[in-house]
């Protein structure tokens, strides 16, 4: 590289050092900013116009959608549901994964292949999950009606998808049944690494095996779980296709989350401003979660 | 007064057999070591006293109790692992009182337990701290801590020094031995490491494949090792192991070695073995001036002390040299040999044969 200009006498060591820094780090900061910076940035420029979809012109608005946004309450009940399923959802994640993965932890019979089907929901498409799901809660020849009424929990059909609360807690259970595996995945990784030893230690210092879970293996968890539970967080949180396609927010608005009030305002309503305003404040509320996630993956580093 | 004993047990692991049937009797107070190579069983003997791991037949008491279907915390035994196996997430405080709590024992007198335990150990300025923040040897002490605090009958001790760099190791050794002298408990101690079961145990149980070598104290061991294993296992570095034969020499008897014929300082009245084994310690080949000739074939100076590998006309042997010196590989010396201190094993069966009048 005898043109360099890295290679010209008279730069110090230092700056030659720096230049060179430099120069390695340009694409990774070109595509970042690229793919990352200029759509957050311009985002957040939609979110003080006012933008219809079809054309995408539009004029500057100011703080007008927000105004409009926080008044309207709508913003506030999406926030309440989107929490409510986050949390939700959330909770059945985290009890089905752990208590997946102490059974796939356990000398079961088939257990390399309990663990490949496990993971089964989490790679299935979404519209495939949802298609299905949709025909077993169907009131009229679903069978999950079928097997509650042959069993004689319910006397009647149960309209699972159409009224509340009933709505909420199937996507909630679907939400479930898709993401434990990766609950699952995680704790089980961890789960290997618990050193034998410390169990025998417990069994001799009298611990049952409650005590055993509670006192070896619940602390030494701590710290995958908050991991997943932030990042789980987040991804319910955000997420779209499969509430949309389960119930399409209703019956009404009760399964309507931030993110299918973002898909209604861009296009059901053309107001691509209005979405904007709902993104972004939805990034905002989020950003607590990125950022207690970030501090957590520091700490863990040091 | 709680005695230890094995009494035909055995482990088999699917097909395997690990322990083909052991009988081991401790006694009250004693520090034994469980001594052996690698997969020899003497883990799996400690796992099966511990309750870690149940024999496949046989019984184990301790003190009068059958304890072989009893749990490992009703047996009252307590275990430091290799590995001290700390629980992480507790200060050193809630780690030693972990096994009293687990009792429900009163947190008045785990307090008091715990002073207890802490003076004897030096913990006191460590209570508060997590075992991440403790060095191996302080570890190796808390989990000493967490064994001591229930008083229990007899301590297990797996490995508990092979994390140690050499010199802790050799501090703590002398710690232990201290230790074992005030608490005046049965111990029982797994190692693979000779120096260790030599310089602490009361008896050393030698193992090899699951079976009892010997089991006898240091000296007994080192001086009259019971078997062609054992004389081979023990000592470092090893003791010379050659085929021979005896012959009567005028009343005397004399080992044929090689190209020796090594006169002992013993009658040859009596049945003799056909075929034997001979084996020399390092110690007693004497360098300098003797009988035979060996050449020099590898000089290893340790300082107070040099390792020479001889060769006397095709019979390997091994010297300790007294200091350094100016030995040269290829050269040629004169040795002699303590005759009377030459062990003798059956050919037949690797048992040590005792010539008459030792």
């Amino acid at each position: 590289m005898p043109d360099l200009a890295l290679q010209r006498p008279g730069l110090s060591r230092e700056r030659r050092d720096a230049l060179l820094g430099l120069l390695l780090i340009a694409p990774t900061v070109l595509v970042l900013g690229a793919v990352i910076v200029y759509p957050l940035l311009s985002a957040i420029a939609l979110s003080f116009q006012s933008v219809y979809t079809p054309t995408l012109e539009g004029h500057w608005v100011g703080l007008a959608n927000y105004r409009e946004l926080l008044g309207a309450g709508g913003f506030w009940a999406a926030l309440l549901t989107t929490a409510i399923w986050t949390a939700g959802t959330l909770t059945l994640q985290i009890l089905i994964g752990v208590a997946m993965a102490l059974l796939l932890h356990q000398n079961i019979l088939f257990r390399s292949l309990a663990r490949s089907l496990v993971l089964f929901p989490y790679f299935l498409s979404t519209v495939v999950a949802v298609l299905v799901w949709r025909w077993l809660f169907n009131d009229l020849y679903g069978i999950v009606n079928h097997a509650l009424m042959a069993a004689g929990v319910i006397d009647a059909p149960v309209n699972w998808l159409g009224a509340m609360p009933n709505a909420m807690l199937s996507i909630m259970v679907v939400g479930a049944w898709k993401f434990f595996p990766f609950v699952v995945i995680a704790v089980l990784a961890r789960l290997q690494t618990i050193p034998e030893a410390l169990y025998e230690a417990a069994r001799i210092d009298g611990a049952g095996p409650i005590s055993r879970f509670f006192d070896v293996t619940l602390p030494q968890l701590r710290d995958v779980l908050t991991i997943v539970i932030l990042l789980r967080t987040v991804w319910d949180f955000k997420e779209f296709d499969l509430i949309y396609l389960m119930t399409g927010g209703g019956p009404v608005n009760g399964t309507r989350t931030l993110p299918l009030i973002v898909y209604q305002q861009a296009f059901g309503l053309n107001q691509m401003g209005m979405a904007a305003a709902y993104a972004v404040s939805m990034m905002l509320v989020m950003l607590v979660f990125m950022l207690a996630y970030l501090q957590r993956a520091r700490k863990a580093a040091a | 007064m709680v005695q230890v004993v094995f009494e035909k047990v055995s482990k088999a692991y699917g097909d395997t057999v690990a322990i083909p049937g052991l009988d081991l009797v401790i006694e009250s107070g004693e520090f034994v070591s469980l001594l052996g190579p690698s997969g020899c069983g003497k883990s799996t003997t400690l796992r099966m006293l511990a309750g870690l791991e149940q024999p496949s037949s046989g019984s184990i008491r301790i003190g009068d109790r059958d304890v072989v279907n009893l749990a490992p915390a009703a047996r009252d035994i307590a275990m430091v692992f290799q590995s001290y196996a700390l629980y992480p997430h507790m200060t050193v405080a809630e780690n030693i009182c972990y096994p009293l709590k687990k009792r429900g024992v009163a947190k008045a007198d785990r307090a008091i337990k715990l002073a207890e335990v802490a003076a004897l150990l030096q913990l006191e300025p460590l209570l508060a701290r997590k075992p991440g923040q403790l060095s191996g040897g302080q570890q190796q002490r808390v989990a000493l801590g967490r064994a001591l605090v229930r008083e229990p009958s007899v301590f297990l001790l797996d490995e508990p020094l092979s994390n140690l760099d050499a010199s802790l190791r050799a501090h703590m050794r002398a710690e232990l031995i201290e230790l074992h002298r005030r608490l005046g408990k049965t111990m029982v101690y797994v190692t693979h490491d000779q120096l260790e079961a030599m310089t602490m145990s009361s008896r050393i149980a030698v193992m090899r494949a699951g079976e009892l070598q010997q089991f006898a104290p240091p000296d007994e061991i080192y001086n009259r090792p019971a078997n062609v294993f054992v004389a081979g296992f023990i000592g470092t570095p090893a003791m010379a192991l050659a085929d021979g034969s005896l012959a009567d020499g005028g009343g005397h008897l004399v080992v044929h070695v090689g190209s020796l014929a090594v006169a002992l300082p013993f009658a040859a009245n009596g049945v003799r073995p056909d075929a034997v084994t001979v084996g020399i310690r390092p110690e007693d080949v004497l360098v300098g001036e003797g009988p035979w000739q060996a050449q020099v074939r590898l000089v290893e100076p340790t300082g107070y002390e040099t390792i020479v590998a001889l060769d006397a006309d095709g019979l390997a042997l091994t010297a300790r040299v007294p200091g350094s010196n100016a030995l040269r590989v290829g050269e040629t010396v004169a040795f002699d040999l303590r005759r009377e201190r030459i062990h003798l094993f059956d050919k037949s069966d690797g048992r040590r044969w005792e010539p008459a009048g030792r």
